[in-house]
């Protein structure tokens, strides 16, 4: 991981002309944009419009089939999916893949373990990570849970730990899919403030999201992806009042 | 009777270490294998030739015998990298096959189908160790070494790995884990350890061929690994005890028709893990399924 500090608003991850398709689909169509640090970009549009499949080229779960995708100005073509990971792009999955046989703590701690065998490590390290989980559960409401198995958890504590597991790491960009679908309100406003806080704090977001509360509560810049198309991609007010996003978001076509 | 129950503790503590290696992989990693046999006759067959050719000492024969299942079991974790589930059993059920096939043929290695004689007993800082009560101590201080050293792997950060490459493994990659390497890791290592069992019973039986090593014996070890509780520490042991004590019950009741015993004994383990299966999925010492 580099250790320079990028200034806000320098693009971290850079993406060419990013192509997919399935079976001559085009699910992401010459897509072109700029992950800025520092900066939230809502990907929006509607369903089948290839928001998880570009989620999926970036972090390597998918092989593109053309176009270009940098990260901190090194081509990342063909990397795996782990290495990606450990140079600090990390995602959450719209069905959250938990380790489900696995406590809520052992859950977080264990997003932070790396490699393969396990390593010595200093007392200090040791309680700095310990730390580090305590905090991570408390902001998101499962310091109560630690030692529930993820299974039995209920469907927002689902989400939350979804969001713990990134949040342990010390990844720059966090992709989230569609991490607050589902939750109630006051859920809402627990995941809006740990999302401002983190994002305080020097992390990048990439988030996927539905709800236009949370839309405007969030994004610095929401990019509209339709039928594998980049349609906008600009500041949230000129995107969302734009009549004919408007249109094909709603779904009033045909 | 005293050597009765002694043989029957060197028998119980072999198939408990070749329960608790595989379910290492299978309890933790979430890899079925029906090819376990092969690395429990590799084991015996390497450690039985190094003890004739080269040294019985248990500090050559039985290192020797880890290494060379340990290497053998990079065959078996290649299919494991590509497949999963099912695919991988059947993966597993080719190398079992496969195996028995070479240790039939392979007479200079294996001895064929009459298998290799003339074992020297194990060599232990200059004791032999061959005399049941003697070689029991042996037999579970190894057991001991092998449930040590797993179980603090298990739950070690390369234990979480696994469950968490069991669980999703997708998203184990996502949060930066090298999949394919922990699963060949875990491989590598169960089988090393399965191949102690193998030095083990051929040093106490001074005697093995290749009816040992079939499937029957690798369906065995499943079944003690699921009956005893898939992902738990004590359960492989558990399991290996009831399914080898099982037997001497039975017969042991006079009223029973002696002739019938065999075929009593399949009843009585294929009605019991049906049972079980239904009743306590997560096997005698496993805990009960979450919602």
């Amino acid at each position: 991981m580099s250790s320079t500090t990028p200034q806000l608003g320098e693009p971290l991850m850079q993406i060419r002309n990013l192509d997919k398709s399935f079976g001559g689909v085009k699910a992401v169509d010459n897509v072109t944009m700029d992950l800025r640090a520092g900066i939230v970009t809502t990907l929006v549009g509607p369903n089948g419009a290839g928001k998880t499949t570009f989620f999926n080229l970036i972090t390597g779960n998918l092989a593109r089939d053309g176009g270009e995708v940098t990260w901190l100005g090194r081509d990342i073509a063909g990397i795996k999916p782990h290495r990606i990971a450990r140079a600090g792009v990390m995602r959450t999955y719209q069905d959250l893949r938990l380790f489900d046989g696995m406590t809520v703590w052992e859950n977080v701690l264990n997003a932070t373990e790396y490699g393969a065998l396990p390593l010595p490590m200093s007392s200090s390290a040791r309680a700095e990570r310990r730390d580090r989980i305590e905090r991570v559960l408390e902001r998101t409401g499962l310091a109560d849970k630690r030692d529930t198995r993820a299974l039995d958890l209920a469907y927002a504590e689902r989400k939350f730990l979804s969001m713990a597991r990134i949040m342990a790491t010390r990844a720059r960009l966090w992709l989230l899919d569609e991490p607050a679908s589902g939750l109630d309100p006051n859920s809402y406003e627990r995941f809006l403030t740990i999302l401002r806080e983190d994002v305080a704090g020097g992390v990048t977001v990439c988030i996927i999201e539905h709800n236009l509360d949370i839309v405007i509560g969030i994004s610095d810049r929401i990019a509209f992806l339709d039928r594998g198309k980049l349609l906008a991609d600009g500041d949230p007010q000129s995107v969302l009042n734009d009549p004919e996003l408007a249109r094909i978001y709603f779904g009033d076509r045909e | 009777m005293e050597a009765y129950i002694y043989n029957l503790v060197n028998l119980i503590a072999i198939y408990s270490i070749l329960a608790v290696t595989l379910n290492f992989i299978m309890g933790y990693a979430g890899i079925y294998s029906l090819a376990h046999a092969v690395f429990f006759g590799l084991g015996a067959y390497t450690s039985s030739w190094v003890a004739q050719n080269v040294s019985p000492s248990i500090f050559v024969s039985y290192p020797a015998a880890m290494v060379a299942a340990g290497a053998v079991s990079l065959f078996l974790a290649l299919p494991a990298l590509r497949v999963r589930g099912e695919y991988f059993v059947a993966a597993s059920l080719g190398l079992q096959v496969l195996s028995v096939t070479i240790y039939s043929e392979w007479k200079g290695f294996t001895g064929g189908i009459g298998g290799v004689l003339a074992i020297p007993p194990v060599d232990v800082l200059g004791w032999e160790v061959f005399r049941p009560g003697q070689f029991a101590i042996l037999s579970v201080a190894v057991l001991v070494l092998v449930v040590l050293l797993t179980t603090a792997l298990v739950r070690s950060s390369f234990g979480r790995n696994l469950r968490a490459i069991r669980d999703s493994e997708s998203a184990a990659a996502s949060f930066g884990k090298n999949v394919p390497m922990i699963k060949t890791i875990s491989v590598v290592i169960s089988a090393g350890l399965a191949a102690l069992a193998g030095a083990l019973y051929a040093s106490y039986l001074s005697f093995i061929n290749v009816e040992s090593f079939t499937l029957d014996t690798s369906v065995l070890i499943m079944a003690i690994v699921i009956i005893g509780g898939t992902g738990t520490v004590a359960g492989p042991i558990v399991g290996a005890a009831i399914l080898l004590i099982l037997p001497s019950v039975i017969s042991y009741f006079e009223f029973l028709p002696q002739t019938e015993i065999g075929s009593l004994q399949q009843i009585i383990y294929g009605l019991g893990m049906t049972l079980l299966m239904i009743f306590r999925p997560g096997g005698l010492v496993g805990r009960r399924p979450g919602r």
